[in-house]
């Protein structure tokens, strides 16, 4: 009986003790929101032509953020991933120029509360872009190849917005390219000679502001549904530079849709699943 | 700015009096990245346009002492006397052909510029029923990617007829040739009538007729809008290819209409041991043409990067082959092809 009384009191205990721990355990939630965008664009690469291509394309955007410890919450992490492709003419409609592009970027934020409801954050990330743009009527020169890595500048505020016994989530934001590295050919350099005979002299340039300004900004408002948050926004991307005496531009203009979820990971030998968590792996 | 400014706690004077400096030197540095001003889409516009690419971007202005300035004069006083867009593209191409260069082209939606008295001056040294004769590739050649082969001269020699280097061909086509004529004396390799194609096939091709990696050109290209502002030459080099290597002579057939990508193999060629040069000289095209636009859309292709041979000297008019032979028109009549003929004779 003694030791029937020990039991169930271990028992009791020990439950008890797990349920203060669960409840102590912080948690990182890692905030990821997907969106898909039309956007309106035009470019002016003058390797490829002097006119301006202008025309529409699609985006896939993921962005995951979250703190760098749970003890931490002044400093977030963010990478995003952004895929486009795009279709443009020339004025004349005469020509085409296909774009695919892929950016990814991973930086830090700091954040700032200075009232209920509205938060600041500054930060900076590094960014590596990839795009290729394709005339294929032109001869010897079909080509350009967006390659580039900058570390930008970032700004983001988020306000929220109690309407209809929701909360409406208000969110603007800023990123600027401050220095980095570009690819830019030569406008008389052919592919040819850059890849075939591995010339790529004049084709590597540091990048600041002197010859590489741009904005990219956006502006979203988060929609709480019954069990779903989804985000609504348009953005702004307006990009210059400039090498080898050609003026690049690329300015572009998009709506977005997209959803917004947090989720915990868990995963490795210190980061575990508790057990209430139900997982396929087990 | 406004965000760096938040870290602070400085007060609101002294974060203007570092922020408005910065903002004015970004502001400052956004006045000096323009974009070049594009004409206007009119017949003056699309003119101003064209003149100025040549001008700033086709290599061959000084080379071929080409007053350019002095066409932009001729020509300017007919544009706006120009009705209709057929007339003014044949103006506009007139003034192209100014240039003289088998690169240089205009294209639109219903014509296409060219110049080609870089062959239709010269005599043809070709007859495409000569070859197909039954003393040549006669009916029952074979056929290996963009080759037409077929071993001739009794069995001693093997013939490949090439018609554009644009037909690419792989190591397996060229094994297979090679093997077929391994009891001949040697190869002809007849590439008059080819315009050219690729680089990479010129390379490739000339790649089995050489023992080592040798420089048998030269590249540059345009860097500035002056008539001669060019990046230092860079080599262009023939590799040996690794397995296959022909180790007979072998003879280039030339004529006016090899041109560009053949130029190219030709020029390769003449510094093989192997190889020989017989007939006429190369059109030339000795620069790597590329594009650019005016505002009414239509496409202009003008020599960009310009090539030469291993001595530093042009490819652009030519080359010259290292026994001239014609197309005999007595030859011709009863069914001998000349510059064959002198091949044959000189492998055997």
């Amino acid at each position: 009986m003694k030791n029937y009384c020990i039991l169930l009191l271990t028992v009791f205990f020990s439950s008890t003790i797990s349920a203060q721990n669960m409840e102590e355990q912080k948690y990182l939630l890692t905030t990821h929101t997907n969106t898909f965008g039309l956007s309106t664009l035009s470019f002016i690469d003058p390797y490829l032509s002097p006119l301006t291509y202008s025309g529409i394309g699609i985006h896939y955007e993921s962005v995951s953020r979250r703190f760098l410890s749970p003890e931490n919450t002044s400093i977030s992490m963010q990478s995003k991933l952004n895929l486009e492709a795009a279709v443009t003419e020339n004025p004349a409609t005469t020509s085409s120029m296909n774009y695919l592009g892929l950016n990814y970027s991973w930086g830090l934020h700091y954040h700032l509360r200075p009232r209920e409801g509205l938060r600041l954050l500054a930060g900076a990330l590094l960014d590596a872009d990839l795009g290729i743009k394709d005339v294929p009527r032109n001869v010897n020169n079909p080509v350009n190849m967006d390659m580039n890595a900058n570390l930008n500048l970032s700004g983001i505020a988020m306000y929220d917005v109690f309407f209809w016994k929701r909360t409406f989530t208000l969110q603007l934001t800023m990123q600027t390219p401050v220095m980095g590295c570009m690819f830019v050919p030569g406008s008389g350099a052919s592919y040819y000679e850059m890849f075939e005979l591995g010339n790529l002299k004049d084709a590597i340039h540091f990048s600041s502001l002197h010859n590489k300004r741009g904005l990219n900004s956006a502006f979203t408002i988060a929609v709480p549904f019954n069990r779903s948050v989804w985000r609504f926004g348009c953005g702004l991307n307006l990009l210059n530079y400039s090498a080898n005496d050609m003026v690049f531009r690329k300015n572009e203009f998009t709506f977005t849709v997209g959803t917004t979820f947090d989720m915990v990971t868990f995963g490795g030998r210190k980061n575990k699943a508790p057990r209430n968590f139900i997982t396929t792996n087990n | 700015m406004i965000i760096l400014s938040l870290f602070t706690k400085t007060p609101m004077k002294l974060k203007l009096k570092y922020s408005l400096p910065f903002l004015l030197q970004v502001f400052l540095l956004s006045s000096c990245m323009n974009e070049a001003a594009v004409e206007p889409n009119t017949h003056r516009g699309n003119f101003e346009s064209l003149w100025k690419i040549i001008d700033t971007r086709y290599c061959f202005l000084d080379y071929k002492n080409v007053n350019w300035d002095s066409i932009y004069t001729v020509y300017s006083a007919k544009v706006d006397t120009v009705k209709g867009e057929l007339r003014f593209f044949d103006m506009m191409g007139n003034m192209l052909a100014e240039l003289k260069d088998g690169h240089v082209n205009l294209y639109s939606d219903f014509n296409e510029s060219r110049y080609w008295k870089w062959f239709t001056d010269y005599p043809d040294n070709f007859s495409l029923s000569l070859i197909k004769s039954s003393r040549y590739l006669g009916d029952d050649y074979l056929i290996a990617a963009g080759f037409k082969y077929k071993q001739i001269a009794n069995g001693q020699i093997g013939y490949i007829y090439y018609e554009s280097f644009a037909d690419g061909f792989s190591d397996n086509n060229i094994a297979y040739i090679m093997n077929y004529f391994s009891a001949c004396k040697g190869l002809i390799i007849d590439v008059r009538n080819n315009g050219g194609g690729s680089l990479d096939c010129s390379k490739q091709l000339a790649s089995y007729f050489f023992q080592q990696e040798t420089i048998t050109g030269y590249i540059r290209h345009k860097t500035g809008y002056g008539h001669s502002d060019f990046s230092s030459p860079v080599a262009m080099k023939t590799p040996a290819h690794k397995t296959i290597q022909w180790q007979r002579p072998v003879v280039i057939l030339t004529n006016r209409m090899s041109y560009s990508a053949t130029n190219d193999f030709v020029n390769r060629m003449k510094q093989s041991p192997l190889g020989i040069i017989v007939g006429d000289k190369t059109g030339g095209g000795g620069a790597l043409p590329l594009s650019s636009e005016i505002p009414n859309g239509w496409l202009v292709r003008f020599s960009s990067s310009p090539m030469y041979d291993a001595n530093m000297v042009s490819t652009e008019s030519g080359i010259d082959p290292d026994y001239p032979v014609s197309l005999r028109p007595n030859d011709e009549a009863t069914g001998y092809d000349t510059i064959i003929e002198r091949a044959i004779t000189l492998i055997k």
